[in-house]
């Protein structure tokens, strides 16, 4: 596998990784806190959506001007390199490059999706509403993840896709729970609401995909610490911190050329950081500051990618 | 698809006002509008057919193009450009077995004769000594690569992949209109065609015995390997391209993955020790058999134009010292440059010591008193072309010129005669093609860009090939370049 291949499947895996999470997040955004117990909904949901999304984001207009251009900049504004359409424009010229790798099927896939999102127009957009974009942005992403598992081989290419996509997703749920966490600890400083604080913790749970499978896990809506305890432990839920660190090590493991790792190198890394995980319990994460133990968990993540970068991904 | 056609014969069939135009060698019909004979289930198949059951099929055709991404970027306002497929007609071009015999056997000719030239030329030089073309053609020709001179690459092969073009003229007979033996294109779009036409109009295979292209991947693989370099029993074998944004990209990517090879780019690779590697994630690994999509100047820096980034510094010297087989040789383009074509007859007579088969066209090289002075009082009956180019580019086709036109190429020919060649403006054959704007079949003019294989031993020819058509009407030039269109060629079984 050359090396630049190698670099445009795990990009390919990254953002298509990050457009689906990016469609999901302002699915769940938008429609969950329309009826939150909130005084300025709207301020919080935009103010939400930017954080996680675009944080260099720069909204003029006011009202229902602003919530149109928030919207269209960041799913269907090519000048934003943050936005869906972007996203997906790289995931395909990334697929473009490797297209000899990869199965006709698979780029098919990918084309088909940059062509709907390249023809979908922004009054689409503002008759249909926001979620009806990203349902079928959810949907291109499950068709292509399908491809993706099923019409490869499950050697380097493949391996290389999937590290790119648990990469982005580690990345993802750790900046979600970071936000949230913060959000709950400031709500609590001013006026301790018992409502909104379980309120941030159905949408964090979500945002991931992960409130149906909590509440059969937990027998029941979970609290903040059980939501917590899922997304950042939880052993065989395929968004949670762990699952993904997994998934990494077993990526790595298949692409690596020696199974020795020498202390310090970037295989020793990552099998040491998902280890530490699988045996870490929500009372250890507790003893801790919890937004602090999640930053570290970001740095550790960025210290891996930068790592394998440097090992695989570059001439 | 067929099955849903009324019974009954609609009132208006998409060729029931097909115009003929006199003097025009048609396809499909001769002069007394009959079906020729391989055209007739065709025809019987198509004329069925109502312009809004045609216009589905269309449609369905050009999704199927847009979804692979078998697509071209035109430039627009918005930001990436918008993306076209290229213009396809879902009327396919028939050719019957014993012409394609004729014709197979005429390309298999001239490519062995053009790899006894280039042999010649880069060793004794016994066709220059015995004056039947002339040396200073040759040594001044763009294309003569003075690195060649004495290299023996494996099996002695230069042109491993011909395109040469060919079309019929209204006498009836096929004409070679170019020997493209450099870097040939068209192949993907000739596979991607017929997947396409399985797809939308299975009936017509189900009538017709037409002879498979598929295999044409496998054969091109099987001929690389067995150009390894001496004792190397499992090369490794690439496909090298200029990369994403080169025009010919989709059919680079195409090649590697239907061979299930790496398509590689020229900073994929590196020479150590007169060795040639790719830089993978496990290190370095050797490479044996380049099939390069780069043309000779831009392949090394080190030996042809310095400022390439498309290259390996160090290949040509790999290639010299055997390590590396190029796909194809260097130096191969001095075979394709049009004043040498004037003399292809002569060569296949001097190596062969056959007659051709396939037909030359008339050719006067400007650079010799009498022609020039030819080419400049007959202008307007001729099409002028310089030797070099490829593309349909600088072409000049004196009928349809104006004066201020034909007095710029008098000028640039007299400035440069080595560099200008002039035919007569053959009359290529034209093909029923669907004119969307007409809702109707149209006569359309036609080529056919062939593709053969040569190997040690062996010799193939795509049974076919890309039939490209001039979708302005009257117009003679079908390069996808300048607008032309393709449509599937079937060769019959006998």
């Amino acid at each position: 596998m050359l090396s630049r291949i190698a670099n445009s499947l795990f990009w390919m895996g990254r953002y298509l990784e990050r457009v689906e999470h990016t469609a999901r997040y302002i699915k769940v955004h938008y429609y969950s806190e329309l009826d939150a117990p909130l005084d300025s909904k709207e301020e919080f949901i935009f103010e939400s959506i930017m954080t996680m999304i675009d944080e260099d984001m720069k909204i003029t207009g006011d009202g229902e001007l602003k919530e149109k251009q928030l919207l269209f900049s960041i799913t269907l504004d090519e000048k934003n390199p943050a936005s869906i359409i972007s996203g997906i424009g790289y995931a395909r010229e990334n697929a473009r490059g490797a297209r000899d790798s990869i199965s006709s099927e698979l780029w098919g896939g990918i084309n088909r999706f940059y062509h709907f999102i390249n023809g979908y127009s922004e009054e689409d957009l503002h008759k249909e509403g926001i979620h009806v974009l990203c349902d079928r942005i959810t949907e291109h992403c499950s068709i292509v993840n399908g491809y993706i598992d099923n019409t490869l081989l499950h050697n380097e290419a493949w391996s290389l896709i999937r590290l790119g996509i648990h990469v982005e997703r580690a990345f993802q749920i750790t900046r979600i729970l970071y936000s949230k966490v913060k959000d709950i600890q400031s709500l609590q400083k001013q006026y301790l609401s018992k409502s909104m604080e379980s309120y941030e913790c159905v949408t964090m749970l979500k945002s991931a995909e992960a409130f149906d499978m909590s509440k059969i896990y937990y027998r029941g809506v979970p609290n903040i610490r059980e939501a917590l305890e899922f997304l950042i432990l939880n052993r065989n839920f395929p968004k949670s911190i762990c699952y993904n660190l997994r998934h990494i090590h077993h990526a790595v493991e298949k692409i690596a050329t020696s199974k020795q790792h020498h202390a310090g190198s970037i295989e020793f890394k990552v099998g040491k950081l998902f280890n530490t995980y699988e045996y870490l319990t929500i009372e250890d994460i507790e003893k801790r500051d919890i937004p602090e133990f999640l930053n570290d968990t970001l740095l550790d993540l960025f210290e891996i990618a930068q790592g394998l970068e440097e090992k695989y991904l570059s001439n | 698809m067929m099955k849903d056609a009324p019974l009954e014969l609609p009132k208006k069939a998409i060729l029931d006002n097909y115009e003929m135009c006199e003097g025009l060698y048609d396809e499909i019909f001769d002069a007394n509008q009959n079906a020729r004979e391989h055209y007739k289930i065709l025809v019987e198949d198509f004329g069925k057919l109502k312009p809004e059951d045609y216009t589905k099929l269309n449609d369905y055709a050009k999704i199927s193009f847009f979804n692979q991404g078998i697509t071209f970027a035109v430039y627009s306002e918005s930001l990436k450009g918008v993306e076209r497929i290229f213009p396809f007609d879902l009327m396919p071009r028939i050719i019957a077995a014993k012409e394609w015999e004729h014709v197979e056997k005429g390309l298999i000719q001239r490519n062995l004769a053009i790899n006894h030239f280039l042999y010649d030329i880069y060793h004794d030089k016994k066709i220059l000594r015995d004056k039947v073309v002339p040396a200073d053609l040759v040594f001044s020709s763009n294309f003569y690569v003075r690195e060649m001179i004495g290299i023996n690459p494996p099996g002695n092969i230069y042109t491993h992949i011909c395109g040469t073009d060919i079309i019929r003229h209204n006498d009836g007979h096929y004409y070679v209109l170019e020997d493209n033996v450099r870097c040939p294109s068209g192949v993907s779009y000739v596979l991607s065609n017929r997947e396409t036409m399985k797809k939308v109009f299975s009936n017509g295979f189900l009538h017709h015995d037409v002879r498979s292209i598929d295999d044409y991947p496998h054969q091109l693989l099987e001929m690389m390997v067995s150009m390894a370099p001496e004792g190397v029993d499992d090369p490794t074998c690439v496909v090298m391209s200029p990369g994403m944004y080169n025009s010919a990209y989709y059919e680079h990517s195409f090649l590697a993955q239907n061979m299930g090879i790496q398509l590689v780019e020229g900073r994929d690779l590196f020479v150590d020790k007169n060795f040639v590697y790719m830089k993978t994630i496990h290190g370095p690994t050797k490479i044996d058999v380049i099939y390069r999509r780069v043309d000779d100047e831009f392949i090394d820096p080190l030996c042809f134009r310095a400022g390439s980034y498309l290259g390996v510094p160090g290949l040509m010297s790999a290639y010299r010292a055997g390590n590396v087989t190029l796909i194809n040789a260097p130096g191969t383009g001095v075979a394709d440059d049009k004043a040498v074509y004037i003399y292809m007859p002569d060569i296949i007579r001097y190596y062969l010591n056959e007659e051709p088969i396939l037909k030359n066209v008339r050719t006067y090289r400007c650079e010799l008193e009498e022609d020039y002075r030819f080419v400049m009082e007959n202008m307007h009956n001729l099409v002028v072309k310089p030797v070099d180019e490829s593309g349909g580019y600088g072409i000049l086709i004196g009928s349809r010129a104006s004066q201020e036109e034909l007095e710029e190429f008098r000028t640039l020919i007299t400035g440069n005669r080595r560099k200008y060649i002039a035919q007569p403006i053959m009359s290529l054959s034209v093909h029923g093609t669907f004119i969307e704007s007409e809702s109707a079949f149209e006569q359309r003019h036609i080529d056919l860009r062939t593709f053969s294989l040569m190997s040690k031993d062996k010799q193939f020819v795509l049974k076919g090939g890309l039939s490209r058509v001039a979708l302005t009407r009257g117009s003679l030039v079908v390069n996808s370049s300048q607008g032309g269109g393709s449509k599937d060629t079937w060769v019959l079984e006998e």
